[in-house]
């Protein structure tokens, strides 16, 4: 019984006009993102080559120690092709010195617009808005379009459960749906296996997964449009409902939780944060002034009445411990500031966490939202895909800096530079460069890029699994009450 | 050929309904206990007009809807208790048969004989169905939505055929057939009947009814207003008979009580 249900389905999606048109768009999309992200990846990939190899050349031509500076790249990884997730907002480079703090900048490698058109319509894209509308266009009258046809009633004047009934019509969609569409899928992949990626187990591991997840995502929106189609009479109606919850699962929830998430958790800016700095520091120099300005006036009460010899002499005896004091008072100054500056750093990162916390809470209530975080965490896109690139190169700042600084005093070179006047031989600027043969750079550390463990990818995601399973329950549920009770007339 | 009247302890009807009633959810009162058996080997034609009940009656045998109270019985099963036994025993045509458009009627055919439970059917077995209930060759494989009403009403006749159920509901069959098709239908019928079916059908076709019919049953707002066994059909205008019951229900109490003599 159940077998002859589950094969008129599939005749009847197979054989349905809208079926070839809707199918072909989807499989075209599907190897066209595939395709122009592998293009894409091998750009970057060329790039990124060319821009490491620029760096190598302009640290073997450095001759000094104490100039001696790098820059780090991020590698792109081929994951980005099926999900780009933040991947295009995240900057590509960070200079790596011992007077600059880390930052990524320059946020896209591809300056070609055609990839900037395409950007966003990767997998997951297609996944997220084509192929549940799809689901949704084949399921919309699965059960009221045979009570309008009439076919329901002779149907059900044969000894057919109900349950078996509504059960082929969800394995019959998702079998004719699903099975169409691993063929262009199979390709993308096939593709991405003949233009030799470097793809490790891991990254196969990830894809598979994500596979599945997809595969959920697409269940749920079948369930779901069941669910809508059993629950009333006729498909105008159901599909305008549906058609409704679409833009509004899909479109509207997503954004809308974070533009909520963002009024409910402010987060300053960082112009705001900047301002609030240099206030700061103006507040404090000023302070530092009025205090300097005070102390020199005393300086000079304490002189006051002295011979111009015996003030020479006075002036002579302090001069050292006056500046030492100022000194330290300037670097008192400094040290406030810096540490100003890393609490409002420090508050930024918490607030961002809380927001973002925030936002995805309220983002997953939508199916589609929860299905794109996992996509990203499993591709290694997510959100934090920028702390993980900084934290990893504030390490290497931290080996390459302690590098160079054991090697200036193997060498007994300084840091910086001395200008020295004489009237001898003029300025002089010394670099504390002794000899300018190039240096040896075979022990200089290389930086790594984090590493992302499938068990890394996967731990985020299941929070996302367990919302995708529960909605695609929560929807068959329903498409089950709402049959069992249908009036099949 | 068995009529009820020679010995009618012995068999158990076919079809039957027991104080069946049927109220709508918005207050209609549609069928108010309704009594009727059907013997195998028998036709029972329902005569009635608009909104007499005849439809209600008939979904109720197939549990579209559940009785208000009182049951359908279907060879010995009540069909709101075990409706999938029940609709195992039961083939159905409607008033407007509707099959899926996108496919052929074999196609069709292949699709409703084995919902009904019959899976070793052959082409040949739906093409000889197919010319018995008068639909040429040609028509076979070309798909349903080119078909008139009238060839999907044969193609559902076709259906109920094929699935050589006892028990036969058919709700005006004959609504959109030609003339020469009605004919061949009612030899069908008979044939039907001949093989033991029992046959439920409703019809506005007097003509016919009185031609077929063992039993004639006028129905008026859900009431069993009469029933007439074919021997007291005979020589009687069954037409003037109807229009009698149907408005001398509606006039007089009087009448009214003689009928539900006539059904008791
Ligand atoms: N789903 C429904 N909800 C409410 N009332 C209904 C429903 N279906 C039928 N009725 C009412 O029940 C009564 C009997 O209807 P039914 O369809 O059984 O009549 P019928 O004898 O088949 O008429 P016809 O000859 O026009 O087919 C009518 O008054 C009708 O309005
Ligand atoms: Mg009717």
């Amino acid at each position: 019984m159940l077998k002859t249900l589950i094969y008129k389905e599939l005749k009847m999606i197979i054989a349905s006009p809208k079926f070839t048109a809707t199918f072909g768009t989807c499989a075209v999309l599907i190897l066209l993102s595939i395709f122009i992200g592998i293009q894409e990846y091998r750009g970057a990939v060329r790039q990124y080559e060319t821009a490491v190899q620029l760096n190598d050349q302009e640290m073997a031509e450095s001759t000094s120690w104490g100039s001696f500076d790098t820059r780090v790249f991020r590698q792109p990884d081929p994951m980005q092709i099926f999900v780009s997730g933040i991947h295009y907002d995240v900057g590509r480079m960070t200079g790596i010195s011992r007077w600059e703090e880390i930052k990524l900048r320059r946020s896209n490698y591809s300056d070609d617009p055609i990839f900037a058109v395409f950007r966003f319509i990767d997998f997951t894209f297609i996944v997220q808005i084509a192929l549940s509308l799809l689901a949704i266009l084949f399921t919309y009258d699965a059960i009221n379009g045979e009570r309008e046809q009439g076919t329901l009633k002779l149907t059900f004047a044969n000894p057919v459960p109900k349950v078996t009934y509504i059960l082929s019509k969800f394995i019959g969609a998702w079998l004719g749906l699903v099975i169409p569409l691993l063929i262009p899928i199979l390709i993308g992949l096939l593709l991405v296996m003949l233009y030799n990626l470097p793809l490790t187990g891991v990254h196969w591991a990830k894809i598979i997964t994500m596979l599945g997840f997809s595969l959920l995502f697409f269940t749920f929106f079948i369930a779901f449009g069941l669910m809508v189609s059993a629950l009333t009479r006729s498909s105008s109606s159901s599909f305008l409902i549906l058609l409704v919850a679409w833009v509004t699962l899909v479109l509207i929830i997503p954004r809308a939780g974070v533009m909520l998430a963002g009024q409910v958790q402010s987060v300053p800016t960082v112009a705001e944060i900047e301002s609030k700095h240099a206030k700061f520091s103006q507040e404090r120099w000023d302070q530092h002034s009025a205090l300097i300005s005070e102390r020199y006036e005393k300086r000079n009460a304490a002189m006051e009445g002295l011979s111009p010899e015996d003030r020479e002499a006075y002036e002579e005896e302090k001069m050292w411990s006056w500046m030492e004091e100022d000194d330290a008072e300037m670097k008192n100054v400094q040290a406030d500031i810096s540490e100003y500056g890393r609490k409002l750093q420090e508050d930024l990162r918490n607030r961002r966490a809380a927001q973002e916390k925030l936002a995805f809470l309220l983002s997953r209530v939508s199916p589609a939202s929860a299905y794109q975080l996992a996509m990203m965490n499993l591709a290694a896109t997510d959100i934090n895909l920028k702390n993980r690139y900084e934290d990893a190169m504030r390490d290497y700042r931290t080996a390459f800096n302690g590098f160079v600084n054991k090697k200036l005093e193997d060498s007994g070179q300084h840091g910086g530079f001395r200008i020295s006047i004489s009237s001898e031989t003029g300025v002089n600027i010394d670099t504390g460069d002794i000899d300018t043969k190039s240096l040896d750079l075979s022990e200089v550390p290389r930086f790594e890029d984090p590493r992302h463990s499938y068990s890394a990818a996967i731990t985020p995601a299941m929070t996302d699994l367990a919302l995708l399973i529960f909605f695609t329950l929560i929807a068959f549920a329903g498409a089950f009450s709402g049959f069992i009770r249908y009036d099949v007339r | 050929m068995t009529t009820p009247e020679n010995t009618p302890e012995t068999i158990q009807p076919m079809m039957a309904t027991r104080n069946l009633s049927k109220r709508y959810e918005d207050g209609v009162l549609a069928l108010d206990s309704l009594d009727l058996s059907v013997n195998p080997g028998q036709i029972y034609a329902m005569l009635g007009g608009n909104g007499a009940g005849k439809t209600t009656t008939i979904n109720l045998f197939l549990n579209f809807i559940d009785p208000t109270e009182g049951e359908a019985i279907v060879d010995g099963i009540i069909t709101h208790q075990e409706p999938l036994k029940a609709k195992a025993k039961i083939a159905y045509v409607s008033e407007n048969v509707m099959l899926y458009p996108n496919f052929t009627a074999l196609q069709n055919l292949d699709y409703f004989s084995h919902l009904g439970g019959k899976t070793s059917y052959s082409a040949e077995d739906y093409q000889k169905v197919l010319l018995r209930v008068g639909l040429q060759e040609e028509a076979h494989d070309k798909k349903l939505r080119s078909y008139s009403k009238g060839m999907r009403q044969k193609c559902g006749i076709a259906i109920a055929i094929l699935k050589d159920a006892p028990a036969i509901l058919l709700d005006e069959p004959t609504s959109g057939l030609d003339p020469k098709a009605g004919m061949e239908f009612i030899n069908l019928l008979q044939d039907l009947r001949d093989e033991g079916k029992a046959i439920l059908m409703s019809t506005h076709d007097i003509f016919r009814a009185k031609q077929v019919a063992d039993i004639v049953g006028i129905m008026n707002a859900g009431k069993l207003v009469a029933e007439k066994q074919r021997e007291e059909l005979v020589g009687e205008d069954l037409e003037k008979l109807y229009v009698e019951y149907m408005t001398g229900y509606m006039d007089t109490a009087v009448q009214a009580t003689d009928a539900s003599v006539t059904v008791g």
